[in-house]
């Protein structure tokens, strides 16, 4: 019944972190860029949420419009202020890194300062769990987490494979320059994939500030898993980061049979590291860079 | 205010080892590595596990502690030679979150959370350095020859094969250079020389947990590196001095709410980070030597 608990636990938290590690491999397949700041558009996306729920008594589908539009506001606005004028003078790898990095930082303290750096939770029905068979208790939260990322990895499948747009970006990741002989402009591109790659975290940001809860901190382990996903699942391929994120999730809870809690964070490095080092290019990858 | 400014200048130095020793493989080397605390930390347990269980004298503790983590650097010498970039930088953030689990879970060994308290001070030439004054003289001692070694190794033979290989591996490996074997030995420097600073903060506080080695320090490390200036001698100096001067200025604000601070000059090098990213990518010092910091894109 443990293991089971586990893998109900992990299939949810699974599902979360692969709408999280597809918006970043979105970005990251696309742009190149390093979005390492994709953990502050989480942090923004639940805090507006909970602020505007708990604190300000809003109804609930205006807090998500706002949470998603406070997201996708962030992402565009990283994007026009901070990766655009580093990509005019300098592409380097390392330069966006570093800046994305301090804006993570620097919104991780704004965060900690407005809204206090202990745990917060949006209180609803529907985080309350309920007990299933004996000694197996579910809520129903987790079923929506799975309807939700299922629904949204089927919109963004579409999306990539029958629009205009969808496929300009996916050209976009192949070759940039031959986006702009076919007189489409990366830069405008670039600026969609920003938006949708941010607006795929909101329902995660949403559902977690709903279950587990949050704190200003989160931004950190919400990067540090889709970065691992993105290269688990082998970078360029959004279906590898889904399944990478899900496999991640599992193994996470999973390990809580045999491990203390304290090693989880752990356990997913080790699965990482193995991958780096035997396998870089990941489950779906196509070329490895070495 | 004395015990302040001695205080300061020991941190100082301590930091200043590790911005070095993090320059040495980042700047010039090109390996990004978000894993310097493990280094840092690893020289610190080592040191005040032997000084509580064998013996405080720092002939026999900075040695070993060197080695202990000479020998743990190749762990993260291994994805360095396979992997670039931002492949690099996932193996060494999760070599970063490991490192710091064990610290705080081989309860046996570290202490667990709580740490390990009641280090004994450096022993040196059987005399106690217990005196702030005296440490501060002893951490000069670590950091000018740290500094004349990293210097002297980078304008060496050695230095321009590690610039060879950042600018281009495969054109430094085709005029037939072992690029294994220089950056297995550049990471293997950088964190024996790491441990040092790692040995002394263990003998300067008496007391470590893991706390000092977490993410954030390996942040703020590279903040230093980076801020100062990526790849030149006196950048990480100027950005350590400048990053750990930062708190002291910031509580003499007294319009600053004083339960912020912390978190204010977290922002405040945060935005630091990204300004200069923007506007001076080669640092403080990168820019004013007027060299082009033109890289492609990788």
């Amino acid at each position: 019944m443990l293991l089971l608990q586990l893998l109900i636990n992990g299939v949810q938290v699974g599902a979360l972190y692969a709408l999280i590690a597809v918006g970043f491999s979105l970005i990251f397949g696309s742009t190149r860029i390093f979005h390492f700041a994709h953990g502050s558009t989480f942090t923004i996306a639940a805090y507006v949420f909970y602020d505007l729920l708990s604190i300000a008594q809003w109804h609930w589908s205006l807090a998500v419009l706002a949470s998603a539009a406070a997201a996708v506001l962030f992402g565009l606005a990283l994007n026009r202020f901070v990766y655009v004028p580093i990509q005019k003078h300098e592409g380097s790898f390392f330069t966006v890194f570093v800046a994305s990095f301090g804006v993570g930082i620097v919104v991780q303290n704004l965060c900690g300062m407005l809204f206090g750096r202990s745990f917060v939770a949006v209180s609803t029905p529907l985080s309350r769990s309920v007990e299933w068979l004996p000694g197996l208790y579910v809520s129903p939260l987790a079923g929506i987490a799975i309807v939700i990322a299922l629904l949204f990895f089927f919109a963004l499948q579409l999306f990539l494979m029958r629009t205009h747009t969808g496929m300009a970006m996916r050209a976009l990741s192949e070759n940039p320059e031959l986006v702009r002989a076919y007189g489409l402009s990366p830069r405008r591109l670039s600026m969609m994939v920003f938006a949708l790659g941010s607006l795929l975290v909101v329902p995660a940001a949403l559902l977690s500030a709903a279950g587990s809860g949050l704190n200003p901190a989160i931004g950190h382990h919400v990067m540090l898993i889709s970065l691992a996903a993105t290269i688990v699942g082998g970078v360029g391929s959004l279906r590898g980061a889904a399944c990478a994120g899900l496999l991640l999730g599992l193994a996470e809870n999973l390990a809580l049979a045999w491990f203390e809690p304290q090693w989880s964070e752990a356990i997913t490095f080790i699965v990482l590291f193995l991958f780096i080092l035997f396998r870089p290019s990941g489950f779906f990858g196509r070329v490895a860079t070495s | 205010m004395l015990a302040y400014l001695l205080n300061l200048a020991t941190l100082m130095c301590i930091n200043a080892v590790l911005a070095i020793t993090l320059n040495f493989i980042m700047g010039y080397a090109g390996i990004f590595s978000i894993a310097h605390a493990i280094f840092f930390g690893v020289g610190a347990y080592s040191a005040a596990w032997l000084a509580l269980h064998a013996s405080a004298n720092i002939f026999l503790v900075i040695p070993l502690a060197m080695l202990v983590a000479g020998a743990l650097s190749l762990v993260l010498a291994l994805p360095a030679l396979r992997v670039r970039g931002e492949y690099f930088v996932a193996a060494s953030l999760g070599l970063q979150v490991l490192g710091v689990t064990v610290f705080s879970e081989w309860k046996s060994v570290t202490g667990g959370l709580g740490g390990m308290i009641g280090i004994p001070p450096a022993e040196l030439f059987g005399h106690a350095v217990a005196d702030p004054v005296q440490f501060l003289l002893l951490a000069l001692c670590c950091l000018i020859p740290v500094l004349l070694l990293t210097s002297v190794l980078l304008r060496s033979s050695f230095g321009r094969n590690l610039k060879a290989i950042r600018d281009s591996e495969s054109a430094a490996h085709a005029c037939g250079k072992n690029v294994a074997v220089i950056k297995t030995l550049s990471v293997v420097i950088s964190a024996m020389l790491a441990a040092v600073a790692g040995a002394l903060y263990a003998f300067y506080m008496g007391f470590i947990n893991v706390e000092s080695f977490m993410l954030d320090t390996s942040v703020l490390l590279m903040a230093m590196v980076i801020i100062g200036g990526t790849g030149t001698l006196l950048g990480p100096l100027v950005g350590t001095v400048l990053l750990m001067l930062l708190p002291g200025v910031f509580s003499y604000m007294s319009f600053l709410p004083q339960t912020e601070i912390g978190s204010i000059q977290q922002i405040a090098y945060g935005l630091a980070m990204v300004l200069l990213m923007i506007y001076r990518p080669g640092g403080i010092v990168g820019s004013s030597s007027a060299r082009p910091a033109k890289e492609k894109a990788a």
